[in-house]
């Protein structure tokens, strides 16, 4: 009142009295969103901080929770006992009327969710995924249908089991069906359930709800053809006798794939396979992926190892060679015959969705691949494809592969012995090729006449004396000399 | 102490999320040695807090796709209750905290750890993770390959989000 001059005086309206004034101190209170300085005598009890702060804070004093250095304050202490002075900061925490309920609920809300809506009204729409999935035996191969019509019931069953808050009903929806796929037995046990059957006895209905989904609609206008099967009411029975009898579906599935490799070896078979394939069961693959992390097959437990699998691998598989060991699988073979899957060497995984290079983090090169680091970022890109396609397509990383490509050698010295980096020029070279196209192609550290300075004398020794183009060469071959001769002897006129 | 405020432990989950490969190839690709790449969470009242792509998580300790951590450092304790933590992570989480601030280098879940670790106990985590994202970016390389690190979000997955609108995107 008297002494503190232009400070907040901050006893003036308080009935308490402070024992002694001190100094005023300034303590920063910080919430989770904002903080504010507050000044306050350096005696002050919690109780009188607590008053400034609501004050301050628009709260109730009772909502208001300090924490400092760990330790909660209460009303009956006093700064000082904490240890609490000049520009030192206080947490606080507002107590909402509410409490932490928030949280907690709408996280446990999708497992409630599941639980809840799998007695009832789930049924019916597990009915429907698990009928797209059992494919027939037409010509015409009826792929997983699976996410499209979950989704296009889910909304319904969602309904019906609100209650979940602000819950996203897409979210749930997404949950409930993995947590299905993920789960074969709780899909047998959907299955059993009366109610569930009655369902999928009727056909009308499921083609209803099938046709409902707006991607099973794109879909069809792609593929006439299935739209054709939906209406056709004795494969769509077929089809629901199948789903309904999961041991059926599994003979199906196995028949269907006996078929598929019998197909594979008729002369011109294999083609007709594949673009039976990439008509069909690529947009369904797609449409699936977006909604699955996982292949949808890989619930159903059939033997999926027809042959058509490896052709939406091969394409795929230069990208992990050339990081791949020296003596096995080569980038430029890659694509290889019908049989080979990703990874020719030790074991094979099933290509799957997530999975699409069929990357078997474990056979992946020797040396320094098979350290854990590069097997996990294996595994993260495999099972991440977006994070793939973000690093491919940077621009550096396009150059790179290619002039990896193009030293298939160079590949193979991989700088798995970097302690030993200095002592292999190729392999510093190749280092310094990266940096440089990392840093743009212009920022490396010698120019490359300086880098190849060794090797341009060789060349000079036997006889190519057109420095320009030996450089040239050197740069386009990483400065490997061989390879830069027979470039040279290439481009020679005579 | 006194008596009647229990106090809960606090511990900081380090993970190594290159899996030793910094190590073996910082030298090589940035000049300096880097052990690892860090990421870090809270550990307090038996469950896991960490900050990602899909912002404030948890989990059981040790239960995201990163396994169990490289080490664990033992931060203090607290006397912060399980409710008045969960209020202010959800408060977190609502504001400064959302998954789509998420930031490599700026804003990730170290930054986070560093912050919860002063609120319960007062002290800050260990300067060499706070650290790290300025010496990968005084590096040539960093620089180079600032525009990709900053794409990428880091989320392992194994755990409920406390992003207070649940689905909200």
């Amino acid at each position: 009142m008297e002494d503190n001059g232009g400070e907040d005086p901050v006893n003036n309206n308080n009935n308490t009295t402070v024992s002694s004034e001190g100094s005023i101190i300034k303590v920063t209170v910080k919430t989770p969103k904002d903080k504010e300085e507050i000044a306050i005598s350096e005696d002050a009890s919690v109780t009188q901080f607590k008053e400034e702060i609501s004050r301050r804070f628009k709260a109730k004093q009772d909502q208001l929770v300090l924490i400092f250095a760990g330790k909660i304050l209460k009303d009956g202490d006093s700064l000082n006992q904490h240890g609490i002075k000049d520009g030192l900061t206080v947490h606080l925490v507002i107590k909402t009327a509410h409490k932490a309920g928030d949280g907690a609920s709408s996280s446990t809300s999708c497992t409630s969710q599941v639980g809840s809506s799998s007695g009832s009204s789930s049924g019916p729409s597990s009915a429907a995924h698990s009928s797209s999935v059992g494919s027939t035996g037409g010509p015409v191969s009826a792929p997983p249908q699976t996410p499209n019509i979950l989704t296009g019931f889910g909304d319904l069953s969602s309904l019906s089991s609100m209650g979940m808050g602000s819950a996203n009903f897409m979210e749930l929806q997404q949950q409930m069906q993995s947590q299905l796929m993920s789960n074969p037995e709780m899909l047998s046990q959907i299955m059993e359930n009366p109610l569930v059957q009655n369902m999928m006895s009727n056909p009308d209905l499921m083609r209803q709800m099938i046709v409902a989904n707006p991607q099973m609609q794109q879909l069809m206008e792609r593929n006439p053809e299935i739209s054709h099967m939906l209406n056709n009411p004795e494969l769509m029975r077929q089809t629901m006798e199948l789903a309904r009898n999961p041991a059926m579906m599994q003979e199906m599935m196995r028949n269907q794939d006996r078929a598929l490799s019998n197909l594979e070896s008729i002369p011109g078979g294999y083609n007709a396979l594949r673009r039976m394939y990439t008509d069909i069961q690529e947009p369904m693959f797609s449409a699936a992926r977006d909604q699955f992390g996982n292949n949808p097959f890989s619930a159903l437990g059939g033997n999926s190892d027809g042959g058509v699998q490896p052709s939406r691998t091969e394409n795929r598989e230069p990208l992990p060679n050339p990081w791949g060991p020296p003596s096995s699988t080569d980038p430029s073979e890659g694509g290889g015959g019908t049989g080979t899957t990703g990874s020719s060497t030790a074991g094979s995984t099933n290509p799957s969705v997530s999975n699409p290079l069929a990357v078997n983090s474990a056979s992946l090169g020797n040396g320094m691949f098979s350290s854990p680091g590069m097997q996990s970022l294996m595994q993260q890109i495999s099972e991440n494809p977006q994070l793939m396609q973000n690093m491919l397509s940077a621009p550096y990383m396009r150059s790179m592969m290619q002039s990896l490509a193009q030293n298939p050698d160079m590949a193979s010295q991989n700088p798995a012995s970097s302690p030993s980096t200095g002592t292999n020029p190729a392999q510093q070279l190749m280092m310094q090729q990266m940096l440089q196209m990392f840093a743009g192609g212009n920022a490396s550290s010698q120019t490359p006449e300086v880098q190849f300075q060794q090797q341009l004398e060789q060349l000079g020794a036997m006889g190519f004396i057109n420095r320009e183009a030996n450089l040239q060469a050197l740069i386009a071959t990483g400065g490997d000399v061989n390879a830069a001769i027979e470039r040279l002897l290439g481009s020679q006129p005579s | 102490m006194d008596p009647n405020n229990t106090s809960y432990a606090v511990k900081l989950y380090v993970y190594d999320i290159s899996k030793g490969m910094a190590r073996q190839l910082s030298p090589l690709m940035l000049g300096k040695q880097l052990d690892g790449i860090w990421h870090t969470a809270i550990v307090v009242h038996g469950e896991e807090f960490f900050y990602g792509g899909e912002g404030i998580t948890n989990c059981p300790p040790g239960g995201t796709s990163l396994g169990q951590p490289n080490s664990i450092i033992d931060l203090g304790t607290t006397e912060v209750t399980e409710e008045i933590f969960m209020e202010y992570l959800s408060s977190l989480g609502e504001s400064t905290y959302r998954g789509n601030q998420y930031h490599l280098f700026e804003w990730n879940c170290n930054t986070f750890s560093n912050e919860v670790a002063q609120f319960l106990t007062g002290s800050k985590i260990p300067g060499h993770i706070t650290d790290l994202p300025a010496e990968v970016l005084s590096t040539p390389f960093g620089q180079a390959l600032r525009p990709l690190l900053d794409s990428i979000n880091i989320a392992p997955q194994g755990g409920n989000t406390f992003n207070g609108h649940y689905g909200q995107r």
